[in-house]
């Protein structure tokens, strides 16, 4: 082949190249705006939440919770009896998906989440000052919604989500949530617990893992753009 | 005859002063603590709920009436049976001390019947301490802070309460917690028969307290043999009616072994105040 | 001699050791109904642990104690409910009232004492008016005479004071004394008291008994017992030689006991007395006065040191 073939090959196949990163970084960028967009249909919600903790070192029944949302990020959880979320709170991958020119988002290929074709993308925040350090984000891209997400955070470690959708697929709003997060950092301090002759010989529950703990949020009567008071995300 | 003897022996401690030190010693005591968390109860749950606050948070009512009554309980286990021993001790040295004695082991009624009506007056007298600080406690406590679940740390982690599921608990642990303050009476008043004077059995009576817990506290292997017989392992038992799920057998076996000992104390409180020859 | 035949105490062969100390060695005596009985002893003779043991607060170590024609063991509740009792001082709760206290003891002895009775028997004391005083403000003697008061609250039988009228005034002991004559002759009780002070036992007791280092020395009649000894008797003279002169003539032999001042002391019997009072006055001697001195007193030290 003459010099003048190979080097047209080599600038081919760059070219193809880039062009396929471009298209995939185009592509994940276009995914994303489109999960924003739906996000952004419900302006303010309340729904009714059923909490259930799951988690090694902590014991409680499920409780019953009300959840407030307000554009851009006004987020109350109202309970009688006291609940255990998330740090994060609830939004953060519609938070994260505000504001587009702080990441970088790349495609990394697909995966079936019971049954449903999804797309990979991780984003990669611009800034190292940025408390995010790796996104993922697993997207069903027919119904524009993210069944899946899994977000590392310098104060918050990692925690992964999924969601399950229902009757407000609409808006993008889940009816289940589930959340895992690292517990193996738990220590428990003795000297609070006054327990100075404790002789337990309780052997552990080997049923749970003991580095996971699990949240099931599970969300009914959804009541969206029926307007939301700020006064309730006063303290 | 026993029911006018247990009334006169009522009588006694309404109207001796040292009655009143522990109701006073209690109130202050709870006063200080309903005071410190009102100014910087924020604080304390933070300690509390912070080994689990890198990854999670707690929303509601967490400082509130339960809570703060929860901790109150917890000076059962040092301040409380000693505001009992104060008077529980005094109840029959003190007849020696004050020389009363001579006459009243000369009436128509047998020892043993005066031992137990000085026993009763003295057990219904940690009942009424043990309600006034519940009183202040629950009630005080509830009017200052509202109310609202149970956040309860202990060394397995967290358990949280729902409210409603609470007024049997605390009935629960109040009544583990008065058969651990008859126990500490039991054996004050065994002590006090002893004695001659009212300051060896109030002594006595925490000095016992302490090296037992310290015994108890120890994780040495020839101790630990010994660590589930001692009485004060099982002063704790009220805590366990805060768990989930709810030890049903270490509960029972604490309450055997808490009326084990009181039992065996009376029995050695009533031969040695039926044997006691009266010189004083 | 007694008013009755009735045994009301019947205490035989009472022994109580402590360890290696003997307490009581074996002390017996019997107390008649009417009786206003005299215990007498000097200090650690025992007397203490045997009214203590009467009174149930001491287990004996042997012996028999019968009160009331009962088994003091096996009767004790019986017993005690006729028995009204001062052990050493009278201690009372400092913190309550008289009234209080009269209630507190009243309300264990047995019988029903209503609020009346107990300011009846105040008053009988000498006590109206303090019945709601405190007792830390009362004095050993009113205290004493609470002491009283509770003894007698529930009527009983047969009263036990122990050293009753230690730390008394003398109008003090006068009281007790009267009272003690009084709870005898008009409330027909018997008593049993203890007491060092032996011209108050002479003066009011029928019987008694004297013990010495856990032992019963004698028991009777006091006025047969002290008859059957020989009067000390003083006559105050103006002539002290010649009533010695007088005395000398006489064939009794050795009647002068000793001679103090212008005082002759004279081992005579009491039938003598009008006999040697007369022989100075024929004599010119005149005779200012004429006194029998330490007579129990006498009695009692030479029964305990012998």
């Amino acid at each position: 082949m003459s010099t003048f073939r190979i080097k047209f090959l080599v600038v081919f196949l760059f070219a193809i190249l880039s062009g396929e990163t471009v298209m995939a970084q185009q592509n994940a960028n276009q995914i994303l705006r489109a999960v924003y967009l739906k996000s952004q249909k419900a302006k303010d919600y309340s729904v009714l939440a059923n909490i259930k903790v799951d988690m090694p070192f902590i014991r409680m029944l499920p409780i019953d919770a009300k959840i407030y949302f307000k554009q851009k990020d006004k987020f109350k959880v109202e309970s009688k009896s006291i609940a255990i979320v998330p740090r994060q709170g609830f939004d953060q991958s519609s938070k994260m998906l505000a504001d587009t020119n702080s990441f970088t988002a790349i495609m990394q290929g697909n995966e079936l989440i019971n049954g449903t074709l999804t797309n990979i993308i991780n984003i990669i925040p611009l800034s190292d000052t940025s408390d995010l350090i790796l996104g993922k984000l697993w997207i069903d891209n027919k119904q524009n919604v993210v069944l899946k997400s899994q977000l590392t955070t310098k104060s918050n470690g990692t925690i992964l989500m999924e969601y399950t959708y229902g009757a407000q697929l609409l808006y993008g709003l889940p009816d289940k949530m589930i959340f895992s997060v690292d517990v193996k950092k738990f220590k428990i301090p003795k000297s609070v617990s006054g327990d100075i002759n404790n002789s337990s010989t309780e052997t552990p529950d080997k049923t749970k893992d003991p580095k996971k703990g699990k949240i099931y949020i599970t969300l009914t009567n959804y009541q969206i753009n029926k307007g939301v008071p700020d006064t309730i995300f006063k303290k | 005859m026993f029911w006018k003897s247990t009334y006169n022996e009522f009588l006694k401690i309404a109207a001796k002063p040292r009655s009143y030190i522990g109701v006073g010693a209690i109130t202050l005591i709870v006063g200080i603590i309903l005071f410190a968390m009102k100014v910087d109860g924020h604080n304390f749950i933070s300690f509390v709920t912070q080994p689990f606050e890198q990854s999670l948070s707690f929303e509601g009512k967490i400082l509130n009436g339960n809570l703060i009554a929860f901790i109150i309980l917890q000076m059962l286990i040092i301040h409380v049976p000693l505001l009992i021993a104060l008077v529980t001790g005094d109840l029959v040295s003190g007849e020696g001390a004050m020389g009363t004695i001579r006459l009243l082991l000369t009436k128509p009624i047998s020892r043993t019947s005066i031992l137990f009506s000085k026993y009763l007056a003295g057990c219904a007298y940690t009942l009424i301490i043990l309600l006034w600080l519940v009183f202040l406690a629950l009630v005080v406590g509830k009017i200052i802070f509202g109310t609202g679940d149970l956040m309860v740390l202990n060394s397995e982690g967290l358990v949280i309460l729902q409210e409603k599921d609470l007024a049997w608990r605390f009935l629960s642990g109040f009544s583990m917690a008065f058969l651990s303050l008859v126990m500490i009476a039991t054996l004050s008043l065994t002590l006090s028969c002893f004695s001659e004077n009212s300051i060896g059995p109030i002594v006595s009576t925490m000095a016992i307290i302490i090296l037992f817990t310290i015994i108890g506290a120890l994780d040495v292997p020839v101790l630990q043999k010994i660590q589930p017989f001692l009485f004060t392992t099982h002063m704790v038992t009220w805590r366990n009616f805060f768990e989930d799920p709810l030890p049903v057998d270490k509960i029972i076996s604490s309450a055997i072994i808490l009326f084990v000992h009181i039992i065996g104390l009376l029995a050695i409180a009533v031969y040695k105040f039926n044997r006691k020859d009266i010189l004083a | 001699m007694s008013d009755s035949e009735e045994k009301i105490v019947e205490v035989k062969h009472l022994v109580k050791h402590y360890g290696k100390f003997h307490a009581v060695e074996d002390v017996s005596f019997d107390v008649f109904r009417g009786d206003v009985f005299g215990f007498l002893g000097p200090n650690g003779a025992g007397k203490s642990t045997t009214i203590r043991t009467l009174l149930s607060l001491i287990k004996p170590t042997k012996g028999e104690i019968r009160l009331f024609g009962k088994d003091l063991i096996k009767n004790r509740n019986y017993i005690l409910q006729r028995i009204g009792c001062i052990v050493e001082k009278p201690d009372f709760y400092k913190y309550l009232s008289a009234e209080k206290n009269i209630e507190i003891f009243a309300r264990l002895s047995g019988v029903t004492v209503t609020k009346s009775k107990v300011h009846e028997i105040i008053e009988f004391v000498g006590l109206k008016g303090r019945e709601k005083d405190k007792l830390g403000g009362f004095s050993h003697g009113m205290k004493q005479r609470l002491g009283i008061a509770q003894t007698l609250i529930h009527d009983p039988e047969l009263i036990i004071l122990d050293e009753p009228t230690t730390g008394l005034d003398p109008q003090g002991i006068i009281d007790i004394r009267n009272l003690i004559l009084q709870l005898k002759n008009e409330r027909n009780k018997t008593v049993l008291l203890s007491s060092h002070i032996l011209s108050e036992i002479e003066l009011i007791a029928n019987r008694m008994v004297i013990i010495s280092k856990g032992k019963t020395i004698v028991q009777g009649s006091v006025s047969e017992l002290l008859n059957a000894q020989e009067l000390v008797v003083s006559f105050s003279v103006d002539n002290i030689e010649k009533a010695k002169q007088l005395l000398g003539s006489l064939p009794e032999k050795n009647i002068i006991d000793k001679i103090e001042d212008k005082n002759l002391l004279l081992h005579i019997s009491q039938e003598n007395i009008p006999v040697i009072n007369k022989l100075f006055c024929d004599n010119d001697i005149n005779v200012f006065s004429i006194e029998a001195k330490r007579k129990l007193e006498d009695y009692f030290l030479k029964l305990i040191n012998t």
